[in-house]
């Protein structure tokens, strides 16, 4: 942009981010109670391979119900830092996974609510899922995410919650709050939506 | 249906997931490492570093003999008389950035102004190559004819400041956040929440850093940062809430502005020195040696020299050599320029909201920046 002293920074030059994702994947997996009960005790190295055990699948979460990149980044950074907050509370009976789950899809719907109060407010457009500018990777993404557009956040949330992360019915109720009953009614009614965006799609 | 669903769900990518995972990752340590803060360091005026410069503001609450004669010669209450109808040119070299209901204006050293867009903040990159913008839900980048560098949106988005001296980072405020984006627009990410509607500022370091951003949190707590690491460096808490952060040019001082009192620290979170004096407004000088203050609105004060009064002057901006003052007048919808070195001097022009305003209200100074350079400028 310019070719004078204060040019801007390439790509390469950016947040300081690398660096930390080649150090991990290398440490032997450990079980999810260990790795809390080590948090708990102040290792850092159990928190890195907690958050990135999770941080893929929290992270797609919000984008399915978000369908705004930089959105799912904030809603999934901010649901981390609230279990880790809240690590000293948590049940280690139950599973890390759904509870950071539930975090993550109640925000993203609070999100996407006042995202389209906003939207009511100002009266434009932005935000549109259709018109998303960032494209999402992988062999089916870009089918999927426009099929879940059709759908309510509530309803989105369900079916990411039981297809993207394989949660049970009455995981999902519980970290929805929400009766089972509820659950089952807006899977079948979120799935009857999807059936004729899905159904022309080649399965292997 | 079934199958085909979770299969395709499985297949899922979301954009960008590795930078966000690295970006997220670097947030989340730094917040489990801060988790149980030291506590606060009590800090203690230490009078005996004061900094020269500092001292002498210190003479602020007695004017000496010649800065109350300065003082007196140039004391208006209606607007200075024989002000110019219309800008015809700055009295020092640079360009003049303001804001306002009619979006914002740059206006060059001789005169002329240009419109760069319908913003309602900016504020110039290091070398006034760049314009950082803002308006409602926009975040852009701009050169000085207006046309769009970059552009990203997000919630409520303000005060945005560039990085100084290479600009590799602005940071600006998204409603109750704090972000930081890298100078081509690329690595927008969360640095810090709960953060008060406080312009945030940078400490001036090398062109690649450390990139050191002091700020305010809505608990009246002054936070300075390293935005990359996240890592917190030191805080200090206020009683009351400041109204304005601003590190020194040479780095060694961050300067805070609240209601009541003009505190200033030094780098590593010392209290060097505090005035007791109720400023609306203030600006450290090109050099960072000279404070210039806005007190009780309605005098503007250097160095122990009030240089110029005038009910309901608002904000003050300092010329890039330094010579001179900007003084934001709206009550008499004029600009003053005060001569702050050497014999005092007052140029004034008049009717500032009709030149850079549709709508007649009374821009925002948002800075006076260097002379334009090369083909950007």
């Amino acid at each position: 942009m310019s070719s004078l002293g204060e040019r801007l920074p390439a790509a390469a030059d950016s947040l300081a981010i690398a660096g930390e994702l080649g150090r991990r994947r290398t440490r032997r997996p450990r079980s999810e109670q260990a790795l809390i009960r080590g948090i708990l005790a102040g290792s850092e190295a159990d928190l890195e391979a907690l958050f990135h055990r999770y941080w893929p699948r929290a992270y797609r979460a919000a984008f399915l119900i978000v369908h705004d990149h930089a959105a799912a980044e904030d809603i999934a950074q901010e649901a981390f830092l609230a279990a880790i907050r809240r690590l000293d509370r948590f049940d280690r009976g139950r599973r890390f996974g759904p509870w950071l789950s539930a975090i993550v899809a109640n925000r993203a719907i609070d999100w996407v609510r006042a995202r389209a109060a906003r939207r009511e407010a100002a009266g434009d457009g932005v935000g549109d899922a259709a018109s998303c500018p960032e494209v999402p990777t992988g062999r089916y993404s870009q089918e999927v995410l426009t099929a879940l557009a059709s759908l309510s956040p509530e309803h989105r949330a369900v079916i990411v919650l039981r297809y993207l992360l394989e949660y049970s019915p009455g995981e999902i109720a519980r970290a929805l709050d929400l009766p089972r009953g509820t659950v089952n009614s807006r899977l079948r009614r979120g799935l009857d939506a999807l059936e004729p965006r899905l159904k022309g799609m080649d399965l292997p | 249906m079934r199958t085909g669903a979770r299969h395709k769900l499985r297949e899922f990518r979301a954009p960008d997931e590795v930078g966000a995972e690295g970006r997220a990752w670097t947030v989340v340590r730094t917040a489990y490492l801060d988790r149980e803060p030291a506590p606060a360091r009590r800090l203690r005026p230490r009078l005996a570093a004061l900094t020269p410069a500092l001292a002498v503001i210190a003479a602020v609450l007695v004017l000496s003999p010649a800065g109350a004669r300065v003082g007196q010669i140039i004391t208006h209450a209606l607007g200075v008389r024989h002000a110019a109808p219309a800008l015809s040119s700055l009295p020092s070299e640079g360009r003049v950035l303001v804001s306002g209901p009619g979006g914002t204006w740059m206006a060059a050293a001789d005169g002329s102004t240009r419109r760069l867009g319908a913003w309602s903040q900016a504020s110039w990159s290091p070398h006034g190559l760049y314009v950082a913008v803002a308006a409602g839900n926009r975040l852009a980048a701009v050169d000085p004819r207006g046309d769009i560098q970059w552009a990203i949106t997000r919630p409520r988005v303000s005060d945005p400041r560039w990085y100084s001296p290479s600009g590799y980072r602005v940071a600006y405020l998204s409603g109750a956040t704090l972000r930081v984006i890298a100078g081509d627009g690329t690595g927008d990410r969360l640095l810090a929440t709960h953060v008060a509607y406080v312009a945030p500022a940078w400490r001036t370091g090398a062109a690649l850093g450390p990139y050191e951003l002091a700020y305010v949190t809505n608990r009246h707590q002054v936070v300075v940062r390293d935005a990359d690491t996240a890592r917190v460096l030191w805080t200090a808490s206020l009683r009351t809430r400041p109204l304005q952060v601003m590190w020194s040019g040479d780095g060694r001082r961050l300067v805070v502005v609240t209601a009541h009192q003009v505190r200033t620290f030094a780098a590593d979170g010392a209290l060097v020195a505090t005035l007791h004096v109720a400023a609306s407004d203030a600006a450290l000088s090109p050099d960072g040696r000279s404070l210039a203050l806005v007190l009780n609105r309605d005098q503007v004060v250097v160095d122990g020299r009030r240089l110029f009064a005038g009910a309901g002057v608002r904000a003050v901006s300092w010329s890039p050599d330094g010579r001179w003052l900007l003084v934001d007048w709206p009550a008499a919808d004029q600009w003053v320029f005060v001569r702050a070195a050497g014999a005092p001097r007052v140029a004034a022009v008049s009717r500032i909201a009709q030149q850079f305003s549709a709508r007649g209200a009374f821009p925002q100074l948002e800075g006076w920046c260097c002379a334009a350079r090369g083909p950007a400028g």
